[in-house]
C-alpha cells in the first residue's frame, strides 16, 4: 500500500459487498486503501463488467464483476488495464506500481548504431503466491537507428519475447505487457510490422497454481526459467537473433485467502461466513 | 454479447477440482464463483479514455465521488468480487 502512496497514486477496490463487510475486512487486515460497496452492482453495470455468466437467481454470486484494475493518469485517463480470463489469477502490486510510474531506465550506456542491445532480466517481486502474478522483466536498451520486432513477424525474423521453458509445470504466462510499438514497412516486401524502439521493457506476469512448489528444510519454493529472445534490425539489416536464459528461484508464499474459515496458510481475521449469509439473505428477500 | 463459461477441467478428488489452468478449488470450473468466462469478455472503458465517474459509498457509510476524492492523482481502481469469500 505505501509502494501507491509513494508513487502518487490512490488506491481504490470496489466490490458488491455491504458496508459493514467492507468495515470488518478493512479492520481485520489493518487495510488503509478505499474500498466502496456497490451493493447493487449500479457501477459494476455502468462498466459494463457485470459477470453475466452467472444467472439472476444464483443468489450469492449474482451481481460480480468480472474482476480486473484499471490504472489511470493524473487526469483520470485510463492508461493501463489488467484483465484476464481466470479469475483465480489477480495482479501483484510491482506491476500496479510499474503501471502508476510508468517505466523508465537507465542502462550504463546506450549502445551506438550497430552494436548488440544491452538486455537487462530481473524477477520483479520477492516471492511467487498462487494466482497473484509477479513478471518476468526485460529491459532492453536498443542503439539509435534500429528496432526489435513485436509478434507477429514473417519466418526469418524473431520479435522480442519472454518465454518460460515448456517443460515447467505449474508456472503460468499471463499477458505480456509491452510499451507502444511504430509500423514499419519494410522496403524489401512492403510487410508492415509492429516494431519497439529505445528502451523497451517487456514485462510478462506469472503466477503459479500450487504444482510447481518443492519443499525443502529452508521452505517451499518455486523456480522459474525460461528465454528472452530478440533480434535488432535497422531500415536495411539485421543482427543475428539472440537469446539470454534466465532462472529464478523464489519463495513460494502462501495467499491470504478468504476469511470464511481456517486452513492451510489462510488467516481468518474476520467472520467472513456471518456476512456472506447475510448478504445472501438479502437477494433472497429481494427477488 | 453472450459470454461462454469456462467449464474445462477436472475432478481430483472429493471438493478438488482442477481448472484448465490446474488451478485446484472445492468447486467445480464453470459453477459459482468460479464462473470464466471463455475466450472475449467485456472488460470495460478502454485504454485512452476517462475512467467513467464511480459514486459509491465507502467502508464508513459516505457516498464519495472517485474523481473528486483522488484530487489530482493518478489512480488504481479494483473491481474485485469480494472482500468476503
Amino acid at each position: 500500500m505505501s509502494d501507491f502512496e509513494a508513487a502518487g497514486a490512490k488506491l481504490y477496490v470496489l466490490s458488491y459487498d455491504e458496508v459493514d463487510a467492507l468495515a470488518d475486512y478493512k479492520k481485520a487486515h489493518r487495510a488503509s486503501f478505499t474500498m466502496l460497496s456497490d451493493s447493487d452492482s449500479e457501477v459494476i453495470r455502468s462498466f459494463g463488467i457485470l459477470n453475466t455468466t452467472i444467472a439472476e437467481d444464483d443468489h450469492p454470486w449474482y451481481g460480480i464483476p468480472y474482476p480486473g484494475v484499471y490504472v489511470t493518469n493524473s487526469e483520470g485517463i485510463v492508461t493501463q488495464k489488467f484483465f484476464e480470463n481466470n479469475f483465480t489469477v489477480r495482479p501483484g502490486a510491482e506491476q500496479l506500481v510499474a503501471a502508476v510510474k510508468g517505466e523508465e531506465f537507465t542502462l550504463a550506456e546506450r549502445p551506438v548504431t550497430g552494436e548488440q542491445v544491452n538486455v537487462e532480466i530481473e524477477f520483479d517481486g520477492a516471492d511467487l503466491p498462487i494466482g497473484i502474478t509477479r513478471q518476468i522483466v526485460a529491459r532492453f536498451s536498443v542503439p539509435e537507428g534500429m528496432h526489435l520486432y513485436q509478434e507477429p513477424v514473417p519466418e526469418g525474423l524473431v520479435a522480442a519475447s519472454i518465454e518460460l521453458d515448456g517443460d515447467v509445470e505449474g508456472i503460468l504466462p499471463y499477458t505480456m505487457i509491452a510499451p507502444d510499438t511504430r509500423p514499419l514497412t519494410l522496403g524489401t516486401d512492403g510487410h508492415t510490422l509492429e516494431v519497439y524502439e529505445g528502451n523497451v521493457i517487456l514485462r510478462l506476469p506469472i503466477a503459479q497454481n500450487g504444482r510447481a512448489i518443492t519443499k525443502d528444510d529452508d521452505g517451499r519454493w518455486v523456480t522459474i526459467s525460461g528465454k528472452v529472445r530478440w533480434q535488432a534490425c535497422d531500415s536495411e539489416a539485421c543482427l543475428l537473433p539472440e537469446e539470454e536464459s534466465f532462472n529464478f528461484r523464489v519463495p513460494a508464499a502462501f495467499t491470504v485467502m478468504a476469511d470464511m474459515g481456517p486452513g492451510e496458510g489462510r488467516v481468518p481475521s474476520m467472520n467472513g461466513a456471518t456476512h456472506f449469509k447475510k448478504m445472501t439473505d438479502r437477494r433472497k428477500t429481494e427477488s | 454479447m453472450q459470454i461462454e463459461r469456462d467449464t474445462r477441467g477436472a475432478e481430483l478428488a472429493p471438493n478438488q477440482y482442477e481448472d484448465a489452468e490446474g488451478y485446484i478449488a472445492p468447486l467445480p470450473a464453470g459453477s459459482g464463483p468460479r464462473s470464466n468466462p471463455l475466450g472475449a469478455f467485456p472488460t470495460g472503458p478502454e485504454v485512452g479514455e476517462r475512467l467513467p465517474d464511480v459514486v459509491a459509498v465507502d467502508s464508513d457509510g459516505v457516498t464519495l465521488d472517485l474523481h473528486e476524492d483522488r484530487e489530482g492523482k493518478p489512480v488504481v481502481l479494483v473491481f474485485t468480487r469480494s472482500a468476503v469469500w
